[in-house]
């Protein structure tokens, strides 16, 4: 059963892989055994993780590509499938809340552009929907593929001010349900990664004010998402579909009450 | 390549079943990653079998008769468990007393009987386990549930409403002790053959057209997660049930 739980032979495409959870997933699809292909729009930070791939000792390449153009996510494909020969994994971990896009930017509602919110959208979630089209046919071709979309835990809850991140991350979600249904029986499977709060950033004085509002405690390393991605990317996982894992150090079991409110009553 | 942390080498394990308990495949999943393991509860045949599958693998097991419903026979267990191998790292509460019933029928005692058995049982083995897994301030507890803790299906309220429990249980609780580095998961099965082999289930059979990956699950579908949550590769993870459904959990 155990040895299911390898990717030897497999090859991988990881979108914002040049981020701080792309890189780590990465990583971990390579130590299993991969061979990954890893596409950006920043090209730095891409061929950084490409590198740090092939000191593994895996094979790896870097294609640059901006995920809110389906031109550019169909030649990023055709290119990732000529490659190797084939991919096998498609991880979607690009997206991001970032001020461009209006989430979080501390201004009016009212104030949000239609231009920052179809970025917000896109970055979020069409970027996922064009890369999981572009690779969804070759996958049902071979019989056999895994898609994985992270998504977030604020695909499932609220965020003050984060109207597009929130909006497009649920979007996620389903959009996993729904590939799910649709390709099971060709023999793909799509799952979500709804990740908490992780360090991905440089900034460990903003993380560090987050500690102690994650009920363990601390802000999560990126390198944890490597083996859930590991799994769900494996064999391993053939009979789960659809499904969404939360990995938040608590968050989602939470969410009645601030972290550490403990009531005693007794009868 | 296995990544490194999905090892359980030094690890001890306490599998404690009741009813349709799937010990000897739950516990040969942690043998193979390396755990030594305790069975605990009454199918005496089924808790040598175990024990015997965890030993082919080179493992250490032990085989413990216990009364799940038993607090006094839990802690005798866990006490008898720690005094022979020093700690216990796993607790995986694996308790599935099948029954449905449309509700008018349901007796007081069936009721209480599906509650007692599936839901009551995971709070006094963990309590009885936790305690000793507080003192080391490291832990691991697997319950397996099922998805109907999170749908309904009709003549299943006692058992709905016993599963349910269970994952608000799991939640209550991984909170309770996120400090303390006690990760508190469940995993969720979806329609499981009755078949220790696993059969795949009739084609044609409405339940199993249902399902969107057209089988049904096999135990051998549960052990590599069983593994992940059980391991240091889920050091983040607490407070979720997981879900192996073969995508009936995102059916419509």
């Amino acid at each position: 059963m155990l040895e299911k739980l390898t990717l030897d032979g497999k090859v991988a495409v990881v979108t914002g892989g040049g981020g701080g959870l792309g890189t780590a997933i990465s990583l971990a699809l390579a130590e299993a055994g991969a061979d990954i292909v890893v596409t950006d729009f920043r090209p730095k930070d891409g061929e950084s993780a490409a590198a740090e791939v092939v000191g593994l000792g895996r094979k790896a390449v870097f294609i640059a590509a901006d995920i809110t153009k389906s031109e550019e996510v169909n030649s990023m494909m055709a290119r990732a499938i000529s490659q190797w020969g084939k991919v096998d994994i498609l991880v979607n971990c690009a997206g991001i809340v970032r001020e461009e896009t209006g989430d979080r930017a501390g201004k009016p509602f009212w104030e949000i552009t239609d231009q920052e919110w179809h970025l917000g959208i896109d970055t979020n979630l069409t970027g996922a929907f064009f890369c999981s089209r572009a690779v969804a046919k070759h996958m049902v071709e071979r019989k056999g593929g895994k898609i994985i979309n992270i998504a977030s835990g604020f695909g499932l809850r609220g965020l003050r001010g984060g109207f597009m991140y929130c909006t497009a991350k649920a979007g996620v979600i389903l959009l996993t349900m729904s590939l799910a249904l649709s390709l099971g029986r060709e023999g793909i499977r799509i799952n979500a990664i709804a990740p908490g709060l992780f360090r991905t950033w440089q900034s460990k004085e903003m993380y560090d004010t987050r500690d102690p509002f994650i009920p363990v405690g601390r802000v999560g390393y990126p390198r944890e998402i490597g083996a859930l991605a590991v799994y769900l990317a494996s064999d391993a996982s053939d009979y789960v579909t659809g499904e969404v894992f939360a990995i938040d150090g608590g968050t989602l079991a939470s969410g009645s009450a601030p972290t550490g409110y403990a009531p005693v009553i007794p009868i | 390549m296995i990544l490194k942390e999905f090892s359980l080498e030094g690890k001890v394990a306490v599998v404690a079943g009741a009813g349709r308990s799937w010990l000897k495949a739950l516990a040969s999943f942690l043998a193979e990653a390396g755990a030594d393991v305790a069975l605990a509860g009454q199918d005496q045949k089924q808790m040598e079998e175990a024990a015997q599958e965890v030993k082919n693998l080179g493992r250490q097991a032990i085989v413990m008769p216990t009364d799940v419903t038993s607090y006094q026979q839990i802690e005798e267990m866990a006490a008898a468990v720690t005094s022979q191998w020093e700690k216990i790292d796993i607790l995986v509460n694996s308790m599935d007393l099948q029954f449905a019933k449309p509700l008018l029928e349901v007796t007081e005692e069936e009721w209480h009987r599906v509650i007692a058995t599936n839901l009551t049982a995971v709070f006094l083995c963990t309590k009885a386990v936790g305690k000793h897994m507080m003192e080391r301030k490291e832990g691991k507890v697997i319950t397996i549930t099922s998805v109907l803790a999170e749908r309904g299906l009709s003549n299943s309220t006692a058992y709905c409403a016993s599963k349910g429990g269970v994952g608000q249980f799991t939640k209550a609780l991984a909170l309770e002790w996120a400090r303390q580095n006690i990760r508190v998961n469940a995993i969720g099965v979806g329609w499981i053959s009755e078949e220790a082999e696993g059969e795949e289930g009739e084609p044609k059979d409405p339940l199993v057209r249902y399902i969107p990956l057209r089988r049904l699950c096999r135990p051998d579908d549960l052990g590599a997660l069983l593994v992940y949550l059980a391991s240091d590769a889920s050091s983040y993870v607490t407070g979720q049930t997981y879900f192996v459904s073969g995508g009936v959990m995102a059916h419509g």
